[in-house]
């Protein structure tokens, strides 16, 4: 059974069950914890490479993302430490807020801020929270897809963050998640209780060439309780990455999702959230820009499956080099869901004749009391544009730079005002860096 | 307000088209599909040679082909193809005149109004029973044109240099499933080529009629538009209404050479008891202009991508289509621009309705090869849905390979807008002929591109079907 399995996906990576449990042992982890990491595992070890037909995976090879082996030393906790403290520190400058950064390492302590302390946040290892974690695994659940599945039975970094009934916390939890190891397995898991509101930032970087990260963040928002989630994916050149985000909303639950995705080499974010409660509202503000030959393919979901619910994505693309990216998009609106408004929208601006964007925006609608539009363009710069600033002798990089902006600034304008000024920085290094290059 | 009950669309289907002749054939092959069968139709027909071993050669690919992995599974898992009868030929040899068609075959065309059409504003028809042309005949003046236009079985006796020139260069049989299985068992259909700078000014018109239950229809259409000349193609196409599922799995191909213009309408109104799986494309040289105008009413399951490759600079490719999808339809249609050349342009406008519990897919794809420079496309697919199970899906597909290209998507999806509705009602319009209004006034960008007689007939099934509709 065990060689028809391997031949039915060859490459896949194997892990044992022994491997599991000794990491669940140097882990000290309770007993139902450890259940879950079975589960995935029989579902890692009994799934196939996922469909290239399915619109998911058409244009990028899963073997590609996956690491070639998974030996169990890479596994364990105790054999790694950061490749570059210094990266680390760096990334950690990266955002102008104050406060300190949790660390999702394997051997954390994590500590908060006395604000947060008092305020009642929780913020625990996730091998040895004593919190209650029924939700563990139940918005990205076993039978996801094959790199869900790795992370659920492998994770080695796990971080709970708890925002209590009610709370209400003005600062930003940023949450650094660095890619220390050959192999990264992190995990995130937020709840947001019922009414309370809270910002968590989440920075992936670190790593190089030969750095494999596979991540999954599960995030709930409970009733009319509001969550603003920036994902900052900054990975170091050569990473390849792989990260899935499933953020669940209550009753009228509120979530601001804002993606600066950068970083890495293979890129592979698949970011949803499911509207499972009436009146529930998510609003998406991405910006993605590609340099080189990165390969980014981002795909994104809003799934209402309870009726008035809204939604509203933005995802705006620039691409210099030889970089390519791919977006795929899902809003359905289940059949139990009228009354629901959904609408998406992608851009893609080329900056270099190499460049190469795919862009699948796609409908699912099961009912008829609703209001859903996409939208999707492909463009280079209008030289319109150029030539109105040329006059006003503004060429080159410079005005390249403004253009680029201008196309961006509906976008970055969205962003809360406490995350724009460190989002609007970052964008603008970037660019300096992108257009710099011509 | 409460959404009142909408009857179907094609409520008097069964009257008007459902009938069923007895059946007569002077062939009739087993259900089955296999190298036996492939041979018997070959040598009946007294093909040559190449002919014969292509269609062994895509039974081959059809059989070592999976079933598609995407679309409706669960209506594609349903077909039984070891429950088809693959060719049927019916009584009589083909006439060129009315008068010479086998009565009972009349009686079919007469009812679904082919000759009174023809007389009317056609400049020429065929009319396909089951798997071979009954009927065909062409206006004098084209025929002195030397435009020739024949069904595709005549087209290979009479004029095989170039049927062998072009057939199966645009869709082999090894493209999918599907047109594997028309190569295979392909019978009649269309063949039509215009010599250069000829217009032909009315429009050609095939009609395709299913009669006998498990019956596959596999009809092969070719044209071929030549330098500088027009053409406009129409067919239409019914069945009865049977208990058991038929079959129809066209490939159609058209060649517009250096400025040459085709126009290909189809009004598809098969019985919800006929999978309509086809595919269908068209290759655009220099300065070409290639138009699909696609509506699709009947079927139980329908998955139709009509294609345009821009191959020549300044072609040009437009998709028109309207799907309606009621109770137990599938209208899984879409459009495929493929920019191959540099200064080409594009549109698609898709419209869709589902009603009831029918459910229609937008499915589309807009590529631009690297090199295509200066390329301009726009796709845009509305969908109206009436009735809180109605179903909409929409999957465009961009990939675009060149930077200097102008790429733009737009879909939206609602319902029967009520203030709309409350404005007609203030006018004084009931709710019947507020809901007819509304919907007309959506399809008709499409209603618009038909030949008159067509439009008509659309606007009378688009009125049926909003009949009533007052619960």
């Amino acid at each position: 059974m065990a060689d028809q399995a391997l031949l039915s996906s060859p490459g896949k990576p194997v892990v044992s069950e022994k491997d599991i449990r000794t990491l669940a042992e140097v882990l000290h982890e309770p007993p139902d914890v450890s259940e879950s990491r079975r589960e995935c595992l029989s579902a890692y070890q009994s799934a196939d490479w996922p469909d290239r037909v399915q619109h998911l995976w058409r244009y990028t090879d899963p073997r590609r993302v996956m690491p070639e082996q998974l030996k169990p030393d890479q596994l364990m906790p105790s054999q790694r430490m950061p490749s570059s403290a210094s990266q680390i520190e760096q990334a950690k400058d990266l955002l102008p807020q104050e406060g300190p950064a949790v660390l999702i390492t394997p051997n954390m302590k994590p500590e908060v801020n006395a604000s947060a302390r008092e305020a009642g946040v929780v913020l625990e290892s996730l091998s040895e929270a004593r919190e209650d974690l029924a939700q563990l695994g139940q918005a990205v659940r076993t039978d996801h897809g094959l790199f869900e599945a790795l992370n659920g039975a492998a994770w080695n970094a796990g971080l709970l963050v708890k925002i209590p009934r009610g709370k209400l916390l003005a600062e930003p939890l940023r949450v650094l998640i660095p890619a220390m190891a050959s192999t990264n397995l992190p995990r995130l898991l937020v709840v947001v209780e019922d009414g309370a509101s809270a910002t968590v930032v989440e920075e992936h970087v670190g790593g190089n060439a030969g750095t494999h990260s596979i991540g999954v963040s599960e995030l709930f928002v409970g009733t009319a309780a509001q969550l603003r989630h920036v994902i900052v994916q900054q990975w170091g050149a050569g990473v390849v990455g792989h990260l899935t985000t499933r953020t669940h909303l209550e009753r009228d639950a509120q979530l601001f999702t804002v993606l600066a995705s950068f970083g890495g080499s293979v890129v592979k974010l698949d970011l949803g959230a499911a509207l499972t409660g009436e009146g529930a509202q998510s609003e998406f503000m991405g910006v993605a820009l590609g340099e080189g030959r990165q390969h980014f393919d981002h795909h994104t979901e809003h799934r209402h499956i309870a009726g008035h619910t809204w939604s509203n994505l933005d995802f705006k693309v620039a691409l210099t080099g030889r970089s390519r990216s791919v977006y795929t998009g899902l809003i359905r609106i289940e059949e139990n869901a009228p009354g629901s408004e959904a609408y998406q929208e992608n851009r893609n601006l080329m900056l270099s004749e190499k460049c190469r964007a795919d862009t699948i925006p796609e409908l699912e609608i099961l009912t008829d009391e609703v209001s859903c539009s996409h939208g999707a363009t492909v463009a280079p710069v209008d030289p319109e544009q150029l030539f109105y600033l040329a006059s006003r002798s503004i060429s080159g990089p410079d005005a390249l730079r403004l253009v680029v902006r201008g196309y961006l600034e509906n976008t970055l304008r969205r962003i809360p005002a406490g995350l724009r000024d460190g989002i609007e920085s970052l964008v603008t290094e970037r660019l300096t860096r992108l257009v710099g290059e011509h | 307000m409460k959404a009142s009950p909408i009857t179907d669309l094609n409520q008097d289907y069964k009257a008007k088209y459902g009938f069923h002749d007895p059946e007569e054939y002077i062939h009739k092959a087993p259900k089955g599909l296999s190298h036996e069968v492939v041979e018997m139709i070959s040598r009946y027909k007294q093909e040559p040679d190449w002919m014969r071993r292509f269609r062994h050669e895509a039974l081959d690919i059809f059989l070592a082909k999976p079933m598609p992995k995407w679309g409706n599974q669960e209506l594609l898992g349903s077909i039984d193809f070891d429950n088809i009868h693959y060719y049927l030929k019916p009584q009589g040899e083909q006439a060129s005149s009315w008068d010479d068609v086998p009565e009972n075959i009349k009686r079919t065309f007469d009812r679904l109004g082919v000759p009174e059409a023809e007389r009317k504003f056609l400049a020429g028809v065929t009319a396909q029973y089951e798997s071979e042309v009954v009927y065909h005949s062409i206006r004098e003046d084209l025929a002195k044109q030397n435009v020739l236009f024949t069904d595709m079985d005549s087209g290979l006796r009479e004029h095989p240099e170039i049927v062998r020139k072009y057939f199966a260069t645009i869709i082999p049989p090894t493209d999918n499933k599907f047109a594997a299985l028309n190569s295979a068992v392909w019978s009649g259909g269309s063949f039509i080529y215009v010599p250069p700078h000829t217009k032909v000014e009315i429009p050609l018109q095939a009609y395709f009629r299913i009669n006998a239950e498990n019956m596959g229809q596999f009809e092969r259409t070719l044209i071929i538009a030549d330098e500088g000349s027009s053409v406009h193609y129409i067919e239409g196409c019914t069945a009865p209404v049977y208990s058991s599922d038929s079959l129809h799995s066209a490939v159609v191909e058209l060649i517009a050479l250096d400025s040459a213009h085709i126009r290909y309408t189809t009004i598809q109104n098969w019985s919800t008891n006929v999978f309509n799986l086809v595919t269908k494309r068209a290759y655009a040289h220099k300065d070409a202009v290639v138009e699909w105008v696609d509506g699709n009413l009947g079927s139980k399951l329908t998955m139709k991508y009509p294609a345009i490759y821009l191959m020549g600079e300044r072609a040009h490719g437009e998709v028109l289509s309207v799907a309606f999808a009621g109770d137990g339809q599938h209208q899984d249609a879409g459009a495929k621009m493929i920019h191959a050349a540099p200064n080409t342009t594009s549109r698609i406008i898709s419209k869709s309705i589902s009603k009831g519990e029918g459910r229609s897919s937008y499915r589309g794809l807009v590529k631009v090869a690297k090199g295509a420079e200066n390329c301009k496309t726009s796709v845009e697919c509305d969908a109206l849905l009436i009735g809180e199970k109605a179903r909409s899906d929409t999957f465009p597909t961009m990939e675009i390979a060149e930077d200097d290209v102008k790429v733009e998507h737009e879909a939206r999806v609602s319902k029967l807008a009520e203030e709309q509705l409350f404005y007609l009602q203030s006018r004084g319009l009931d709710i019947d002929q507020a809901r007819l209004m509304i919907v007309n006034g959506f399809i008709e960008p499409f209603v618009r591109e038909l030949p008159m007689e067509y439009a008509v007939e659309l606007n009378r099934l688009i009125e049926l079907e909003m009949e009533g509709s007052i619960g």
